[in-house]
């Protein structure tokens, strides 16, 4: 039960934007993907969720092959997407009922996660509502909620914290806590490190499509040469610095 | 800020022309050659017939010539993006506006004058007005739209702003006098005119806007209402890529979904969904289930209804196949496990539905509209057979298609 991926080369032209990235998350962990904007978090994150075709390696999840069964190794991964996509046509009701379709979820029991979700993101009064007509920031609840209904093993997060409130981002945390201590797997981009580390020890630094160290966060200063109080700031001009120079 | 109206003007010039040559195909031209001249025939043939000077010509006339005023709003082509960019420009708007209401008089004086010629003999021979008196009312008809795209100009700055539904029936009223006092109304509109002007800004200060300070969210919604009317116009004849369009929740119609989810798989939730609220789709079908109503009162001849009612039948499946690839561009689409094997089978399913609605409703309105027998009865069956056919033979093999094309 894990998330492997070999040797990982790929993007959206013949150019590779990663390349030859190798990480592995067990049940129960947590990896936060951090670098630069254009370090490549996003192209990894499309590959595995199947929205790119790898150049080269493979990205398996609990022994299925991405490329091989996609159907059933997208039924193992919910998705929180830095913007969110909603369908238009569709109600906060009907969002959850399509998520409980395509994941084959239970009805009864999903609609009693739904509603406690919803409770928690203040939303169980607008479920006949249209999303695409909320805030930004509550169609991302949108997001969150439908994600975590999907009960899945890994949870791949797209920098979730922007245009929520600190009260969402706090619930949000609580809510990866409790996905990695019921062994789940997630696998997050942010550049909030100061919320990320509450949930989030170990992370993989990617600069320039490759990784360049995987660890903790002290770990990472040390890497770099960095103090252990230094702030999170300093990390991104070091990285900044790196990327100029090589 | 005149380049770069100039500009955007030229891109909306051949925007324009791309959906125009593809809006009036062979097909259509053809097609409107056959109603124009069958119009023009009956409007010949009633001259004839008529009797002259009956006390409603002239309110007639006013009211025909007042229709092509409804067309032709003021074009702008603001962006949302100039909110961010050009939002230092307020001063300069006025040079960016002075194109753009040059351009925006093209269609509606092409209609009043082409509308003018076709009315002539009927105004000066059944409403008796005479040549002059009408060619001052032609000019009172243009001077109105021009007044009113003024004012429209005037409504992008903040203060008060005049309704539109005021300026229509104003124009109405105007358009009626003028069949009777043409130079009073050319003058009224005239002087109007200069006094929206900025030399008589004075006159006007309180009561009208002063340009002063550009409403960019006011223009930037007024120019998506305009362009979403226009690319609704063209999208009932062909594509229109940068169309959006506004989904609304239509609670109303629920009642047409399956109550439990037991029945559902993801595409056809998603389908229904679609047909119901994209107004892309529910007002093709209303619209094309209207049409064949309308056409089958007109011929008032049940072989005839049943032909044209077979043809609109056709012609909405082939204008509800884009629907098929509707939620291919929705990442989320992609990313959840949904199925894309079988989604053809769900679509059929979806489509069929609507049709076997918009049979019925068809069948009922000819059971209304038209003489009621046997052949009637017949009709349905044919029209009902017809539905059946385009749905088990010709919505597959187009659906395939579809999916050998992605």
């Amino acid at each position: 039960m894990t998330l492997k991926i070999e040797h990982l080369t790929g993007g959206y032209t013949g150019v590779p934007v990663i390349k030859d990235i190798n990480l592995e998350i067990k049940p129960g962990e947590a990896l936060g993907l951090i670098g630069l904007n254009g370090a490549g978090k996003s192209t990894t994150i499309k590959h595995i969720l199947g929205l790119l075709r790898p150049q080269k390696g493979s990205i398996v999840l609990n022994d299925i092959n991405l490329t091989q069964q996609p159907t059933k190794f997208k039924r193992q991964v919910a998705y929180i997407p830095e913007t969110p996509v909603l369908y238009p046509e569709l109600t906060l009701k009907e969002h959850l009922e399509l998520t409980m379709l395509s994941y084959h979820l239970d009805e009864e029991k999903a609609w009693k996660r739904a509603h406690e979700l919803l409770k928690i993101f203040r939303l169980d009064d607008k479920l006949d509502w249209l999303p695409i007509h909320f805030s930004k920031g509550m169609r991302q609840k949108v997001m969150i909620v439908s994600a975590f209904l999907a009960n899945t093993s890994l949870l791949v997060i797209d920098e979730p914290f922007t245009g929520l409130d600190p009260l969402a981002v706090a619930n949000l945390i609580d809510l990866i806590k409790q996905a990695i201590a019921d062994g789940k797997m997630v696998l997050m981009t942010t550049h909030v490190l100061a919320d990320a580390q509450q949930a989030i020890s170990n992370y993989a630094v990617l600069n320039n499509g490759t990784i360049e160290v995987i660890g903790s966060l002290t770990d990472i200063r040390q890497h770099y040469g960095l103090k252990p109080d230094d702030p999170f700031d300093k990390l991104y001009q070091t990285l900044n610095q790196v990327d100029r120079h090589g | 800020m005149d380049k770069i109206a100039k500009q955007r003007l030229s891109e909306n010039l051949k925007q324009s022309v791309k959906y125009l040559t593809l809006v009036f195909n062979d097909f259509f031209i053809l097609a409107l050659i056959f109603l124009f001249g069958a119009l023009m025939f009956w409007y010949a043939q009633s001259m004839k017939t008529m009797p002259a000077n009956l006390w409603f010509y002239k309110p007639l006339v006013g009211f025909i010539m007042w229709l092509p005023l409804l067309t032709g709003k003021l074009v702008t082509l603001i962006k949302k993006a100039d909110m961010q960019f050009l939002f230092t420009q307020d001063e300069q708007m006025d040079d960016y506006l002075k194109p753009m209401f040059r351009y925006s008089l093209v269609l509606p004086y092409i209609l009043i004058i082409l509308l003018a010629g076709i009315l002539f003999p009927f105004a000066t021979i059944k409403a008796g007005i005479n040549g002059y008196s009408y060619l001052v009312l032609v000019l009172s008809m243009l001077s109105i739209k021009a007044t009113e795209l003024e004012i429209a100009k005037r409504n992008l700055y903040f203060g008060r702003r005049i309704n539109v539904t005021v300026q229509n029936i104003s124009a109405l009223i105007l358009a009626v006098i003028a069949t009777y006092l043409p130079i009073l109304i050319l003058a009224v509109v005239v002087v109007l005119n200069i006094c929206l002007t900025p030399n008589f800004q004075p006159v006007f200060d309180k009561k009208m806007n002063v340009k002063t300070v550009f409403d960019w969210r006011y223009a930037v919604e007024s120019e998506k209402a305009r362009k979403d009317r226009v690319y609704a116009i063209f999208s009932m004849f062909t594509d229109v890529e940068e169309k959006q369009v506004t989904i609304r929740r239509r609670k109303y119609l629920d009642f047409l979904l399956p109550k439990s989810l037991a029945k559902e798989n993801p595409n056809s939730f998603l389908y229904r969904r679609s047909l119901l609220r994209n107004p892309d789709y529910l007002n093709l079908l209303v619209r094309m289930t209207f049409f064949a109503i309308l056409v089958s009162w007109l011929v008032q001849d049940w072989r005839w209804a049943l032909g044209l009612s077979a043809l609109v039948v056709f012609l909405t499946v082939y204008q509800l196949m884009p629907l098929a690839t509707e939620f291919d561009s929705n990442i989320m689409y992609r990313v959840y496990p949904i199925q894309r094997g079988g989604r053809g089978k769900d679509l059929i399913k979806a489509i069929n539905t609507a049709l076997l609605l918009q049979w019925l409703l068809i069948s009922i309105f000819w059971l209304i509209v038209l003489p009621i027998n046997l052949h009637l009865a017949e009709a349905i069956v044919v029209l009902l057979v017809f539905v059946l056919l385009v749905t088990i033979v010709y919505l597959p093999q187009k659906v395939k298609h579809l999916d050998q094309r992605r």
